[in-house]
């Protein structure tokens, strides 16, 4: 026997059956345990041995070619066979490696750094996405809005009129009247835009409407919409789609958080266009104030949707009102054209109702 | 020839403490915060290692195999497979509303909920299967060679029909349902077998109904007590005081006996499931009262509370080891004739719905 052998009581399942066998482990300082008692006998290459875990003050190890096979041995093992044995493996292989406090201080500026990517990449991503896809997108998301779109000829015209005044650019965002009550406007994905006749009927003069309709044109240029959409995308991800019922549709989507600074780029685009078309910002700014500009109560009227999506209606009114300081404007719209939109969705008579759940 | 005769109260033991157990479950926690929760998988595994080689079953140890990678992978699987189509359903759903097909649109919003349904079903199927087939003792292991989609079928049709009369069947469906799960499984050569019948839980289960009519007579007599101890104070506006007081502790008193029912209704649940299960010649026995399950709730109530939150990653402990201890099993089993199991096992995390690993027992 070499100088070095050791001798260790040990206990062994070989993987195949619960018999437990009971003997001693023989380490001649070589290659391999030699593994015997009454019931069996074998030869274990170190090489083959993995980690298992310790259990009841004992240490077991696995071995790669029999997965079940089972070595128990004792706590303290002799140094020289400890080394050649596979080292204890506590949080998983990286902790190990690094250290509870290293492996803590990575992981979480790893965190920290992902979570700052995802919650800014809607700002980012959303005004690179090309304008071709998510007009695709909106076409798949939304379709021609269930026939819920009031067309008559004159109102068309006008609409277009209208548009003309407030998006000037080659290619124009699709702008239309839809047949529900809301008083509320929206840009939905797919660079459309929607006046809800709610709105239109409230509406006193052709430039109000023509201040809401760029405002909301504002929104598809700057790209609020992909934004938004990419962040209602992302937190639903977040969520897993657990509350995406089927009540909350498109228009949850469409009037949900814009931020207060998008809100403004969007007025300045609004300004900005009518100021070109010489339309008095007027219009607009009479529209805030009458939605609550001048009261913080609105008393519960129908108009809390367009306050909740477009906060401070008194600060907006004003600075439409500043726009309009020492200017001269002329009409938007005639008198019969405003009235060809405000008739638009009585007298489409293969319009669709729009009803909730 | 080597052979274990079991006496009652000794075939299960449970030698863990808190305090070790703590120097898993809070490094546990910390890096499950900092990695986002993504270690969760690999905390999983680290405490069922801890409380598994902690038990004892006759004369050895338990061992946990499971790895957090397999454990990350089924939960990847899920997400790919399951959650991500769900979602993208909905979308479509949404869409189909804004188009103005709502009927189509509705229809398509309530199939990702009967896939959950069926989901539900076969996820528990897979967890118990799952971890048999993660537990090692004295070198073997179990499993079950069905994949659980029947059964997933089996737990939407058997639910259902448990609730149709007044939910009368709900004992019927959840004993049957057990017994077919469990008549599923085995542990090295030997089959479970369960013969649970739930005639013998029927008796708390119409605790339920007479809940109404306790609560009923329980308001009469409150309402007016506590109208009379107010007036008694201070004339009419002490009368609405009690009034009030009254309809607040009567609240209370309906939530807590309503989940003493529930209690009492497990409680005998799992007497009955378990004491009907056998594995080769062993009978098992489940030997926690009532008491001792509203002992366990309130404890982990305070323990929660008590700790600000802190508590709660000691639960999965506590209700281990109440587990453990109130576990028991007669018989005899000859442990020469104990091979290896042959039921199938995947390398990656048994398939795909391990990661609905809730509560399998
Ligand atoms: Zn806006």
């Amino acid at each position: 026997m070499h100088d070095e052998a050791f001798q260790l009581a040990a206990q062994w399942y070989d993987g195949q059956n619960a018999v437990r066998h009971e003997g001693e482990a023989v380490w001649d300082g070589g290659d391999s345990l030699r593994l015997a008692a009454p019931t069996s006998r074998m030869e274990v290459p170190l090489s083959d041995l993995a980690w298992g875990e310790e259990r009841g003050g004992q240490k077991v190890y696995q071995r790669t070619s029999e997965p079940d096979f089972r070595l128990i041995l004792p706590a303290e093992l002799p140094a020289g066979l400890a080394a050649r044995l596979p080292a204890k493996a506590t949080y998983g292989a990286w902790v190990d490696n690094l250290g509870l406090g290293k492996a803590t201080a990575i992981f979480a500026a790893v965190s920290v750094a992902a979570v700052a990517l995802f919650m800014t990449a809607p700002d980012w991503l959303g005004p690179r996405v090309p304008v071709s896809w998510e007009r695709k997108l909106g076409d798949a998301m939304i379709g021609d809005f269930g026939g819920r779109l009031c067309s008559t000829p004159a109102g068309d015209a006008a609409m277009a009129k209208l548009l003309d005044s407030v998006d000037p650019a080659k290619e124009q965002v699709r702008a239309g009247v839809a047949n529900i009550g809301m008083v509320n406007a929206v840009a939905v994905p797919g660079g459309r835009v929607l006046l809800f006749d709610g709105l239109v009927q409230q509406a006193e003069t052709p430039e109000e409407l023509a201040g809401v309709l760029g405002h909301e044109v504002g929104h598809v240029r700057e790209r609020h919409v992909m934004t938004a959409l990419l962040r209602q995308f992302g937190l639903s991800i977040l969520l897993s789609g657990a509350n995406s019922g089927v009540g909350d549709t498109i228009f949850g989507l469409a009037s949900m958080g814009y931020s207060r600074d998008a809100e403004r780029e969007a007025d300045e685009f609004s300004r900005a266009r009518m100021a070109e078309s010489d339309i008095s910002p007027l219009g607009a700014a009479e529209f805030f104030e009458r939605l609550g500009g001048d009261e913080e109560e609105s008393e519960g009227s129908n108009i809390t949707g367009w306050i909740a999506s477009h906060p401070g209606p008194g600060e907006r009114a004003r600075a439409y009102r500043a726009a309009a300081k020492g200017k001269s404007f002329k009409p938007v719209l005639t008198d019969k054209e405003f009235q060809a939109i405000k008739s638009m969705c009585r007298e489409d008579p293969d319009v669709e109702e729009f009803e909730f759940f | 020839m080597e052979q274990g005769h079991i006496e009652a109260d000794s075939a299960f033991g449970f030698d863990g403490n808190w305090q070790d157990f703590a120097k898993i479950a809070l490094p546990n926690l910390l890096l499950t915060i900092v990695t986002l929760g993504i270690y969760r998988f690999w905390a999983t595994t680290r405490e069922r290692k801890y409380l598994w080689s902690h038990s004892r079953f006759v004369d050895e140890r338990l061992e946990w195999t499971g790895t957090g990678k397999e454990l990350f992978i089924g939960f990847a699987l899920v997400l790919g497979l399951f959650v991500l189509p769900v979602f993208l359903l909905n979308l479509v759903a949404q869409s189909l509303i804004a188009r103005g097909y709502e009927v189509a649109g509705a229809i398509l919003g309530i199939l990702p909920l009967l896939l959950l349904f069926y989901l539900t079903g076969l996820a528990r199927f897979r967890a118990l299967r799952y971890r048999l087939s993660r537990t090692r003792w004295r070198g073997i292991r179990g499993g079950s060679n069905d994949p659980g989609f029947k059964y997933g079928l089996s737990y939407m049709w058997k639910t259902f029909v448990g609730y149709l009369p007044a939910g009368l069947l709900i004992p019927w469906s959840m004993t049957s349902l057990w017994n077919e799960r469990m008549g599923k499984m085995s542990f090295g050569p030997h089959h479970f077998e369960s013969s649970a019948d739930s005639g013998n839980v029927f008796g708390r289960f119409l605790l339920f109904y007479l809940s109404p009519f306790v609560f009923f007579i329980g308001a009469i007599v409150a309402g007016a007590t506590g109208a009379f101890a107010g007036y008694g104070l201070g004339g009419e506006s002490g009368a609405a005081m009690g009034g009030v007081a009254m309809i607040v502790a009567l609240v209370l008193f309906f939530y807590i006996g309503l989940g003493l029912i529930a209690v009492a209704f497990y409680a005998k649940f799992y007497r009955e499931v378990v004491g009907s299960t056998s594995w080769g010649d062993l009978r098992f026995n489940f030997e926690a009262s009532t008491m001792d399950w509203v002992k366990l709730l309130i404890g982990d109530a305070l323990l929660v509370v008590l700790t600000l939150g802190i508590g709660f990653i000691f639960l999965s402990y506590r209700h281990w080891k109440f587990f453990m201890t109130h576990m028991e099993a007669g018989g005899e089993i000859l442990l020469d004739d104990l091979t290896q199991s042959t039921t199938a096992t995947a390398k990656h995390g048994e398939g795909l719905l391990d990661a609905f690993d809730i509560g399998a027992i």
